[in-house]
């Protein structure tokens, strides 16, 4: 222990050089960190909203997912029919999308789903009652603009001027939810499906369906079964729709992974330098130690213990910074468009921290154990006679 | 010290036998020891002394283990150390030689005591009995108000106390000391001898490779070296 108390210490010989070491260390830790994160965040994300209303699988019309284009399922009802008479089908909660507009002096654009009150995984009341009829949901968007439980709205589908009055309905706000797929600052309601059919002129129709499985059953095995049966549906697992995004966001995982890459090569380089120049310093009481007997092993040992705990200081600070910096990302890239704003780029799981921590120790000790060797591999005779006067 | 015919009244502690040591320098074959025979026994306190270059220090390592002949054989204790291994000679140093350099190499970090602990610890001595022999050996040197100073905190001849101390800190039979007095002045370059003294008439033999002809006179035994060979 004697001889790692004086590897603690010398850390405290060159104070300046340390901290800096450290701080450098710790920055490169917090972009390992931070890429883990983001890594197999989107992917853990994803999954965790996919799955939060205990749906499943999706069901959208054949060669396209949900909500990626403006096709509907035809004859949604016997569809849904269909899908619920499977026996390894709990339930179907069918789903229409729509843009309407909020009649008013200047109409504003709202996305609209229709859904069946009764069986729905679309959004989460936080106040009042879902839509039935003649009733409509709001996210907190309209919330905060001012609408209220209680309050009226007139709805309209786009279109001409002609069909206007057909197309238009007006509702009563039953409801407060947060909608679960709903980008950044996307205005959101909810509505009773036939009502928005009516109003959007698409009947029987339906943007997605929402299946629920029978316990004990797998995802994968019924959607494959159900595609055989319904050609003409797309039929997805959860797990089979993370996959899809993730191909579809691989340039993240590619990001990560190199500039992960590039922090560790940073970290082994930056220990790796700050440990030869001080092992360089040192040569000759390194061959004075080995001249009195202290053992090869406990020399290096020694270097490594010096090494690991400026990483391990570096870790301390790194892990800390990296939580900020990908709070602070997260903010940003919460706006990204298109994507849900309940998806997180930057997931922290404490699996995540480990491996950040392990890959900066494990570079540290790593970069010093060059340097070391070469120490203890010098001659002693002749580092004495080089270092005596 | 005595011939390699001179009769054996005490232990033998070194018996080097007709030892060489050459290295090559930038191309230069360099003869720094050259078919040096000697032996000391306990009790003994031998100066080595003569010019720079003379190979004082390498003979000086040769002795220790610390360095290996080219050819020839050197005999510690009765172990012929030219046949053991680097870890083998590292352990045979730690338990039978005490070394102190010019330079004092002390870890600047450790105090006094942490300094004078280390070859014990490295030993396999408990926390507590290495501490109470380092307080001791710190007392015997005369530093038993110092022990809880840095080296950067105490003065040359202090410094080289401590690593007297050290040197002592395992009990070993051979105290080596390579220009002890180097970076000392006058009045605490004589101090230091009458330290060797002390621990040589308490049985530790001492061999120094010295410029100090004060240090030198003090010896017991003194050995001339002229380009790696004895004077006679």
């Amino acid at each position: 222990m004697l001889i790692f108390r004086y590897s603690a210490r010398e850390l405290l010989r060159h104070p300046a050089r340390s901290l800096l070491a450290v701080l450098g260390v710790a920055v490169a830790c917090a972009m390992l960190l931070d890429m883990l994160m983001l890594g197999g965040g989107l992917n853990a994300s994803f999954r965790s909203l996919l799955t939060s209303a205990g749906y499943e699988l999706r069901v959208s019309p054949a060669g396209t997912l949900p909500f990626d284009t403006g096709a509907t399922i035809a004859d949604a009802d016997g569809v849904r029919s269909r899908l619920e008479a499977e026996p390894a089908v709990d339930a179907v909660a069918p789903v229409l999308g729509s843009n309407l507009l909020i009649e008013g002096d200047a109409p504003d654009r709202l996305f609209v789903l229709g859904v069946d009150p009764a069986e729905q995984g679309i959004y989460r009341l936080t106040s009042g009652r879902d839509p039935h009829d003649g009733g409509v949901v709001i996210g907190r968007e309209l919330s905060d603009a001012g609408l209220s439980i209680g309050d009226s709205i007139s709805l309209r589908a786009p279109g001409s001027f002609a069909e206007a009055g057909r197309r238009t309905g007006r509702f009563r706000v039953t409801g407060v939810a947060e909608f679960l797929y709903a980008s950044s600052g996307e205005r959101s309601a909810a509505v009773a499906l036939p009502t928005l059919a009516r109003l959007t002129d698409q009947p029987d129709r339906a943007s997605l369906m929402m299946v629920r499985l029978t316990e004990g059953q797998n995802p994968d095995s019924v959607a494959a079964a159900l595609r055989l049966r319904h050609p003409e549906l797309e039929i997805a697992s959860v797990g089979q729709l993370v996959e899809t995004a993730a191909r579809r966001l691989s340039y993240f995982r590619q990001l990560a992974a190199i500039l992960g890459t590039v922090s560790l090569v940073v970290t082994t380089l930056l220990i790796g330098t700050i440990m030869a120049i001080s092992i360089n310093d040192r040569y000759g009481t390194i061959a004075a130690l080995r001249a009195i007997g202290i053992s090869k092993r406990s020399i290096v040992a020694a270097f490594l213990v010096e090494s690991l705990l400026l990483c391990l200081l570096a870790a301390g600070v790194g892990l800390g910074l990296g939580l900020v910096v990908a709070e602070q990302l997260e903010r940003i890239l919460s706006d990204f468009p298109g994507l849900p704003s309940a998806i997180r780029f930057f997931v922290f799981e404490p699996d995540r921290l480990a491996w950040a921590a392990a890959g900066v120790l494990l570079a540290g000790v790593g970069a010093a154990l060059v340097p070391a060797i070469r120490a203890m591999n010098a001659p002693i005779a002749a580092t004495l006679h080089r270092e005596e006067p | 010290m005595r011939s390699p015919q001179g009769a054996e009244r005490r232990r033998r502690l070194v018996e080097a036998r007709d030892v060489r040591r050459e290295y090559r320098l930038k191309g230069d074959l360099i003869e720094a020891v050259r078919g040096i025979s000697l032996e000391v026994d306990a009790g003994d306190f031998l100066a080595i002394v003569g010019p720079s270059g003379s190979g004082k220090s390498t003979l000086l390592h040769l002795l220790g283990a610390v360095d290996s002949p080219t050819s020839g054989a050197i005999y510690l204790d009765g172990s012929d150390v030219t046949a053991l291994s680097d870890s083998e000679r590292a352990r045979f140093r730690l338990e039978h030689v005490g070394l102190v350099f010019q330079r004092f190499h002390l870890l600047p970090m450790l105090t006094a005591l942490e300094n004078v602990e280390l070859p014990m610890a490295e030993a396999g001595l408990a926390r507590k009995e290495r501490e109470q022999r380092a307080k001791e050996l710190l007392t015997r040197v005369g530093l038993g108000e110092r022990m809880r100073h840095r080296p950067g905190e105490i003065s040359g001849g202090q410094r080289q106390r401590v690593a007297v101390a050290r040197a002592l800190a395992n009990r070993p039979a051979l105290l080596l000391a390579d220009e002890p007095t180097g970076e000392l002045d006058q009045s605490t370059s004589a101090e230091m001898l009458e330290l060797f003294q002390s621990l040589n008439e308490d049985g530790t033999a001492i061999v120094v490779a010295t410029h100090d002809l004060q240090l030198a006179a003090g010896a017991r035994q003194q050995l001339t070296l002229v380009d790696g060979k004895i004077r006679e």
